[in-house]
């Protein structure tokens, strides 16, 4: 992958629909309630669609097109607010028999892993490395608190795919809300006409669209860069990051605001997305100590672009 | 973008290290020799044949690539458009001819163009006819074999040094008010045309009003058919789809204030620094969206909601990046080694992003035309 992308490739954007399609077979919007319910049988409920696209052959670390592909597929299951940490385990390292990795914080462990039994690696952003050898009582949205055994300090290479794909996750999120705050504000009808007649309306629906396709775009370039193995992929993939919470700040208030009191419902899926975006959004870290790292690793050089 | 991309932002970064004098604002000030730098500098990308890159080589330009023409298009408006107002000749009223003139049209006013000769200036809006500029009121009133054309035009750029006008009038009253409208090429030295600068905070020399008194204009300077001129707008309008790149001079600016700070910049409020991040990510956004409307445009896959969200972002990068631009130049002062140039800089900026949501197609149209898309696009 040598060239910059402003697209995925036909093929990988093909996956990722037939992974749309197959989460929908699999269940759609029930999923993630139903893992909600019994944590403990996310893999069960999900495991075999997975299994059956054939996602854990995809090599995201050293295969351009599976790099791609893998992009995809977490877009696809955050679409549907799939239960299980798909972005996770496609970022695993080659050089470690684990199942998947999850990037954390220095001061504050925690993974959003809850019910699985599945072996795991940690990174810092400095490339510490660890093994997951105990986790505490699942909270909402499945986040546990993990207890890490360091293992080496070689994993800086591991760090910015490890950001980048809950990324491409998220934004399947933020896709999905879009989709339907449009069909809600279609549907439902105010004062005789429906809310999409409103300029109001509309105009929200843009804030919300402008930050959407912002963040698609970022994520392009950032799955290139750590694709590409850049050296400044880990602030490329910490930039993609700051801009994906941001984004999802704008869009979920949005989306939330023009559904209305339904948005809150447990039978409208936004609700869903919307409480399930929550893991990504703030692990392993939130938005001002994103920005934070991203400005202390970028010092006086910004980033890399036309005049830098 | 490609080697030959790359070497072409060598070159231009080159000609306007040795053409343009450093700390130039455009050429629009209270100093005249402002307009004559860019005057000069059009004639010298004239002959380098870097004027008209993106014309047709039968048009005499370069059928340069349309990333050669984005790459124009950052380094210009990065260094303060030094092409002046002969930007829009080249950029769109040059093509438009090509489509739609005649070949007396195209002898006529390809060549001036093409030399870096001639500078022109658009007269579409009005007093009453801004974003709804079909709704002009210019009138072409039928005399004889030609027109008497009699209005008012406002906001036009350049009109006080344009020798030609790309004017908008009604010819006729139609059913739709899009109906009846037709594009003359006139003269501005006709003493028909009376022009009134408006001074503004976005450079003295700018805007004008340009009043129309009986103005006598023929067939031979009708642009396409009698009455048909608002598809010409349409093309006038895709032809600045993408529009200037104002993200690149965003880039400049926020890449350079670090130098001129110096040591200095450890010592800024760490919230400044993310902010100042945050705008390099911002202009990373705008630009990867330009050049993925660039693309689409030249495959012809482009969707009218495409380029809207790209302008949106973009206009709003242009006004947040000059609050952050601002905050840093409060702690700049005029005799740090490139203090005074960053503090104009910073001061132009801000002035000029005032507007960016403003002119050319306000942040309102982009808004609807983007709401307008997202609504068709799930029917």
């Amino acid at each position: 992958m040598s060239e910059m992308i402003l697209d995925l490739g036909e093929d990988a954007k093909e996956y990722g629909r037939q992974a749309l399609r197959a989460f929908e077979a699999a269940g759609g919007d029930q999923l993630v309630q139903q893992a909600e319910a019994k944590p403990d049988t996310r893999d069960a409920l999900v495991g075999a669609v997975l299994n059956e696209l054939g996602a854990w052959e995809l090599d995201a670390r050293t295969d351009a097109d599976g790099l791609e592909a893998a992009a995809a597929l977490c877009r696809s299951a955050g679409y549907w607010a799939l239960p299980y940490p798909v972005a996770e385990r496609l970022a695993c390292p080659v050089d470690l028999d684990v199942d998947g990795l999850i990037v954390v914080a220095d001061n504050q462990q925690a993974g959003a892993i809850g019910g699985l039994e599945l072996r795991w690696a940690a990174v810092t952003s400095d490339g510490v490395r660890s093994d997951v050898v105990g986790r505490g009582v699942s909270g909402p949205a499945f986040v546990t608190a993990l207890k890490l055994s360091e293992t080496d300090r070689n994993g800086a290479g591991d760090v910015a795919l490890g950001l980048v794909l809950p990324c491409w996750t998220l934004l399947g999120m933020l896709d999905r809300a879009v989709e339907l705050t449009i069909a809600h504000i279609t549907l439902r009808k105010q004062f005789g006409q429906p809310l999409s007649a409103f300029q109001g309306v509309q105009f929200q629906l843009t804030d919300a669209e402008v930050e959407r396709s912002g963040l698609e775009i970022l994520a392009k370039y950032a799955l290139w860069s750590a694709g590409a193995g850049k050296p400044e992929a880990l602030e490329d993939a910490l930039a993609l990051r700051m801009s994906a919470i941001e984004a999802a700040e704008v869009v979920f208030r949005v989306c939330h605001q023009l559904h209305g009191a339904v948005g809150f419902c447990d039978e409208t899926t936004l609700s869903w997305l919307s409480r399930y975006s929550q893991p990504i959004r703030r692990l392993p870290l939130g938005l001002s100590a994103t920005r934070d790292l991203l400005t202390r690793r970028v010092g006086r050089d910004g980033l890399t672009g036309l005049y830098a | 973008m490609g080697p030959k991309a790359a070497e072409l932002r060598r070159e231009l970064r080159e000609l306007v290290k040795a053409h343009v004098p450093e700390g130039f604002l455009g050429a629009f000030t209270d100093n005249p020799a402002d307009l004559e730098t860019a005057q000069q500098f059009c004639r010298t990308l004239a002959e380098h044949n870097r004027l008209c890159l993106s014309w047709p080589e039968e048009f005499g330009g370069g059928g340069a690539s349309v990333w050669e023409q984005t790459v124009v298009r950052e380094e210009m408006w990065a260094h303060h458009e030094p092409r002046g107002a002969q930007y829009m000749g080249v950029n769109w009223v040059g093509p438009i001819i090509m489509r739609h003139g005649t070949e007396e049209q195209q002898r006529k006013h390809l060549p001036p163009i093409a030399r870096g000769d001639v500078i022109w200036c658009q007269g579409f809006s009005e007093p009453e006819a801004g974003s709804d500029l079909a709704s002009l009121r210019t009138t072409a009133r039928s005399d004889g074999d030609g027109w008497l054309v009699s209005g008012q035009k406002i906001w036009t750029s350049y009109a006080t040094m344009a020798q030609w006008c790309f004017l908008l009038a009604r010819t006729h009253k139609g059913e739709k008010k899009q109906q009846g409208l037709t594009i003359f090429l006139v003269p501005m030295d006709d003493p028909a045309i009376q022009v009134r600068p408006i001074r503004c905070m976005m450079g003295p020399h700018h805007l004008n009003e340009v009043f129309f008194d009986n103005l006598r204009v023929g067939r031979s300077d009708v642009l396409g058919e009698v009455d048909q001129g608002w598809s010409i707008v349409q093309d006038v309008m895709a032809f600045e789809r993408v529009g200037i790149a104002r993200y690149a001079r965003c880039e400049r600016l926020l890449a350079a204030a670090p130098s001129v700070l110096g040591d200095r910049w450890e010592d800024l409020p760490a919230e400044l620094r993310g902010r100042w991040v945050r705008m390099l990510t911002h202009c990373r956004r705008a630009r990867l969206l330009a050049y993925r409307v660039v693309s689409l445009q030249s495959n012809g896959r482009i969707q009218p909601g495409d380029a809207a969200a790209y302008r949106i972002a973009v206009t709003k990068l242009d006004q947040d990046s000059a609050e952050v631009l601002m905050d840093i130049a409060a702690e700049v002062s005029p005799d740090d080694p490139g203090g005074r140039w960053f503090l104009g800089e910073a001061e132009d900026h801000w002035r000029y992003s005032q507007a960016s949501t403003v002119s050319s197609g306000s942040i309102e149209m982009q808004r609807i035309l983007l709401s307008r898309a997202m609504l068709a696009a799930a029917k």
